[in-house]
């Protein structure tokens, strides 16, 4: 119920008007003239009972009729989901989404908003349906459409929380398919949240159809401090042949009233390493760093957790980390090369920090299925191409997904059969004669590239070439970088699951100088990262993601060794809770949903290995984020906008006249306040006129007397 | 013979005595005739009944006595001088003193205290006028406002002035009764008709100085039955009619203090008016006017007697 005037409701301040009349007013309305008062003032006077109200029912009356006035000028009116609540007649479709994002397990939310569900299902009649919508990140209808109470009760009773984090669209979505298809002329939908405004993006598209009476039921607290480990990144470091991990983590805080000391701690494989305090501000972040730890075993388990606070699920936060892997790289610069060749190509990687690359030049073109084995990239420094079993061998090399560079110079030459195996044919040496050559095109959406693509992210222009090769672009050549003068720089060709890379120059200081500039050593990390398909190991995933273990390319983020997911061997996940997914062997995809926070372990049924290959997996911090939105923004974003959207008592669609009679008989509460008010100051002015006669004066001898002016 | 002429009234209409009624009739006049003819008429006495033709008693004659008066019949009999003392032995002043200050005009029944003040001055001094007395008035609130000479002659003067008589100012007892004592030279009956709303001993100190000069005086206090009863429920502000003050007054609370102090004022009235040998009577204005009427006989018999 709402008010259309609400400030009349100042009005009642004129509720203390009878009462003064009548304490104070009264004596002076009411003057007897008296012949003298020379013994009245002899008679002590009594204040007190001047102030005594006589007439309590007069005054209770006159009250009530100033009330009723007063509430009749506000202009009350109902709302328009009261009315039509109040005038369903017909069986209802109910559909109630509850948000059991793990934001709802702030406090006592949780509780609190299955009881709520549980008063709707308790007020369902015998002929209404319901249905029970879980919304996280995605919708999930536990019970449709059914008017069993008890089955939705005891659903409502085992439903738990999920890590999830919130959004609106697919639950509401899911509650509109429900509605529309609902044959029920009354419907309504009951969204139970905290209405966290970060789920909330608007343009989801769900409207429900016309006449749903949309009810919001907030569940949240007047304050609500929290803080969260919000991210944390490592370093790795080399030292005394040992690699050490450095991890920093970001805890944030918000809301709270003072700045506050937390406790913080780093586990490794379940092991308190070292534990820390940290100052939050009430609204802000902090950093903490952890002293190295060594990092020697794979699938190393760690955790930074804050000491629990009243939403203890992003209080931790899990990662599994690996030793890094050294990239081998075999440089072969045949038989007489030039002293430096390789020199500039070699010094470039042995210097790295994250992922280290083991260089082995050699100085013939002969490549054993030994090397290759133990190969990542294999680069021809301007040399002749291996022909025969080796030229046969490095084409398996690279379709089992290895990478071949070509560096062409002086000594490199074309021969047949190598259209098959390189991006283009290329040609003699070419002397830039109008000055130095630079490059002018980069593909920045390739990956050897992609990291230079930002600004401030590498000059290529500086570099001057001065002699290159032609190349001449096969049809499965793609150009990644070109000469000012449109000549091919650097092209590749994907061969079967590797690639081969063609730089059309040298990559020492002969034909160009682009090895003695700053973007020399990134740009050759790249493209051996590129050619030795080097993915960084993803040290945990988020509640809600979805892995393929049969992707391989997808299985390089968690796996470091490819026999622990080969797809003839059945796996199963033992998931953080305790309980077990079965991933058995399959040709086609083996999907594992990451639905809980922690380490999820796969292997092999009935195995224990020492070190099994773990996932780690952190609930969304941005579910951490409390500030709730209005829930009437989206009662009203979703509800239906059709001017013939309001339906009648009896369920029907109402015409616009219904409607602006239903609408005049919502706001038609004054009319009936107005005449109670005046029934009552009628039953006021009876009653005050009985009293007067009751006091009238009477005489023994049966006159009477009224004095004149009361 | 007070006795018995009191027990024939009882027996007698006395519908033209009551205030109610009499508040009907115009005219003073007729009024004041009404009211003593029907009075008169209920005693069955002798229309010329004169006080100054009743005899007293006899006495011895002593030297300085006025021959005149000496009973030669009783001397033809007894051989021995008595003189023959009358009640009155002239026509007497009567003089009517009515207050008509503002708290006279109260009134809950039919007639005011002023109203009901002016039957009875009517109405006696027609009375009077009938004993070939010689009748006065005098009216006062704080002062005398009018006067009128006793005379034989002035008993419509009287009646006229009593018509347009106002009350409307503040009023006190002593300074117009202190003048009316001065101005009246020969000794008569005063009639004082007034509500007393002074202390007692102020009220007797202003009364007593008529009687001081010689005068009879007959008081007639006057009271409402609202003012003996007190008879109010509901709170109010009761003002004062004279003075114009206002107190608020919870009547249910006051009513039995205010008739206990009404009633003391009463007794001490009585009390102290009786010690200085003055007819006091409280009159209800509700009540008809032959009580007045019998007290004002009883009064004049017994200074005849007296006398």
């Amino acid at each position: 119920m709402g008010l259309l005037a609400p400030l009349f409701l100042l009005g009642l301040v004129g509720l203390a008007v009878p009462i003064i009349v009548h304490l104070t007013e009264r004596q002076r309305r009411n003057v007897v003239d008296f012949p003298s008062l020379m013994f009245l003032r002899k008679i002590p006077f009594r204040s007190t009972q001047r102030r005594r109200i006589h007439h309590w029912a007069l005054l209770s009356i006159r009250a009530l009729a100033l009330a009723l006035l007063v509430a009749a000028f506000t202009r009350p009116f109902f709302a328009n989901d009261e009315v039509a609540i109040g005038s369903t007649l017909g069986p209802r479709e109910v559909v109630v989404v509850l948000d059991r994002s793990y934001s709802m397990g702030y406090g006592d939310r949780w509780e609190r908003a299955k009881n709520q569900a549980r008063e709707v299902f308790a007020g369902l009649d015998a002929s209404d349906r319901a249905s029970l919508v879980f919304m996280g990140r995605g919708a999930e209808a536990l019970l449709r459409s059914t008017s069993d109470r008890d089955r939705l009760l005891t659903a409502l009773d085992t439903a738990s929380l999920s890590a999830d984090g919130t959004l609106y669209g697919p639950a509401l979505k899911l509650a509109q398919t429900i509605l529309e298809e609902s044959q029920f002329p009354n419907r309504e939908a009951v969204i139970i949240s905290d209405f966290q405004r970060n789920g909330w993006k608007g343009d989801e598209g769900v409207t429900f159809p016309p006449g749903t009476v949309v009810k919001s039921v907030l569940i949240s607290d007047d304050a609500t401090p929290n803080a969260a480990v919000a991210s944390v990144a490592f370093r790795r470091e080399f030292f005394s042949g040992q690699e050490r991990m450095t991890a920093t983590a970001r805890v944030v805080r918000r809301q709270g009233e003072a700045p506050a000391d937390r406790t913080i701690v780093l586990e490794v494989d379940g092991q308190e390493v070292q534990t820390k305090t940290v100052r939050l501000d009430p609204t802000g972040s902090a950093t903490v760093t952890f002293e190295p730890f060594t990092l020697s075993e794979l699938y190393t388990r760690g955790s930074i957790r804050l000491d629990p606070d009243a939403l203890p699920q992003d209080d931790a936060f899990h990662f599994v980390l690996s030793p890094g892997r050294a990239m081998r790289i075999l440089v072969l610069e045949g038989g007489s090369p030039r002293p430096d060749a390789s020199l500039y190509m070699q010094r470039a990687l042995e210097i790295s920090e994250e992922a280290s690359f083991q260089v082995d030049v050699r100085r013939s073109t002969s490549l054993s299925a030994a090397d290759l084995e133990a190969t990542d990239v294999v680069v021809l420094n301007d040399t002749r191409f291996p022909q025969g079993a080796t030229e046969d061998r490095l084409r398996g090399f690279v379709e089992a997904g290895g990478g071949l560079l070509l560096v062409l110079g002086e000594r490199s030459a074309w021969q047949t059969g190598l259209e098959e195996l390189l991006p283009g044919r290329f040609g003699p040496a070419r002397d830039h004669t109008r000055g130095a050559a630079r490059l002018g095109y980069l593909d920045y959406t390739h990956p050897v590239f992609e990291l230079f693509g930002g600004p401030r992210g590498g000059d290529f222009a500086r570099a001057r070439f001065f002699r290159s090769r032609d190349l001449e672009l096969g049809p499965e050549g793609r150009v990644l970088a070109r000469f000012d003068d449109g000549s091919v720089a650097l092209a590749e060709r994907r061969l079967g699951d590797g690639h081969v890379l063609v730089w059309t120059s040298t990559m020492d200081a002969f034909w160009n100088d682009l090895a003695v500039q700053p973007v020399f050593l990134p740009f050759i990390h790249q493209v051996m990262r590129h050619l030795g398909g080097y993915r960084e190991r993803v040290p945990w995933f988020t509640t809600g993601q979805v892995l393929d273990l049969a992707d391989p390319a997808g299985m390089l983020f968690v796996a470091d060794r490819e026999r622990e997911l080969a797809p003839d061997v059945a796996q199963v996940a033992l998931t953080p809770g305790g309980g077990s997914v079965a991933l058995p062997a399959t040709s086609g995809p083996r999907f594992l949903e990451l639905e809980e926070p922690g380490f999820y372990e796969i292997r092999p049924p009935g195995t224990n290995p020492e070190r099994t290959l773990a996932i780690a997996v952190n609930v969304d911090v941005t579910e951490s984020e409390l500030e709730s939105m209005d829930p009437a923004e989206l009662a009203a974003a979703v509800a239906s906008r059709e001017a013939s959207g309001e339906i009648g008592a009896g369920g029907e669609m109402l015409t616009p006249e219904m409607q602006a009679r239903n609408q005049e008989r919502r706001q038609s509460l004054w009319r009936l306040l107005m005449v109670a008010a005046l029934v009552l100051l009628l039953a006021e002015t009876a009653i005050s006129n009985w009293i007067s006669r009751a006091a009238t004066l009477r005489f023994k001898d049966g006159r009477s007397y009224v004095p004149s002016n009361t | 013979m007070a006795v018995r002429e009191r027990s024939s009234i009882q027996g007698a209409d006395t519908q033209f005595l009551d205030p109610a009624v009499l508040s009907r009739i115009s005219g003073l006049d007729l009024l004041a005739r009404t009211v003593v003819d029907g009075f008169l008429q209920g005693l069955h006495r002798s229309p010329h009944l004169g006080m100054s033709l009743d005899f007293a008693e006899h006495r011895a004659y002593m030297p300085g006595d006025d021959i005149r008066r000496i009973d030669w019949k009783l001397f033809g009999r007894t051989d021995r001088f008595y003189v023959k003392l009358f009640e009155a032995e002239t026509s007497a002043n009567f003089m009517v003193a009515l207050d008509i200050s503002r708290s006279m005009s109260f009134g809950t029944g039919a007639v005011t205290k002023l109203d009901y003040a002016r039957y009875l001055a009517a109405s006696l001094s027609y009375f009077s006028q009938k004993q070939r007395d010689r009748v006065g008035l005098a009216t006062f609130d704080h002062e005398i406002v009018e006067y009128v000479p006793p005379s034989t002659r002035h008993l419509q003067l009287i009646l006229h002035t009593l018509t347009r008589v106002e009350p409307g100012r503040p009023g006190t007892l002593r300074d117009p009764l202190m003048r009316l004592g001065d101005n009246l030279h020969h000794r008569g009956i005063i009639l004082v008709l007034s509500d007393f709303y002074e202390e007692p001993e102020q009220v007797i100190d202003s009364v007593r100085h008529l009687r001081a000069r010689g005068h009879d005086v007959i008081v007639f206090h006057l009271l409402d039955p609202a003012e003996l009863k007190f008879p109010y429920e509901s709170a109010a502000s009761f003002r004062d009619m004279e003075s114009d003050t206002m107190i608020p007054i919870v009547p249910d609370e006051l009513a039995d203090e205010y008739r206990t102090l009404i009633g003391q004022h009463t007794e001490d009235l009585a009390r102290l008016f009786t010690g200085s040998r003055i007819d006091y009577t409280v009159l209800d204005t509700s009540k008809p006017l032959d009580y007045a009427l019998f007290q004002y006989l009883s009064s004049r018999e017994k200074m005849a007697r007296v006398r």
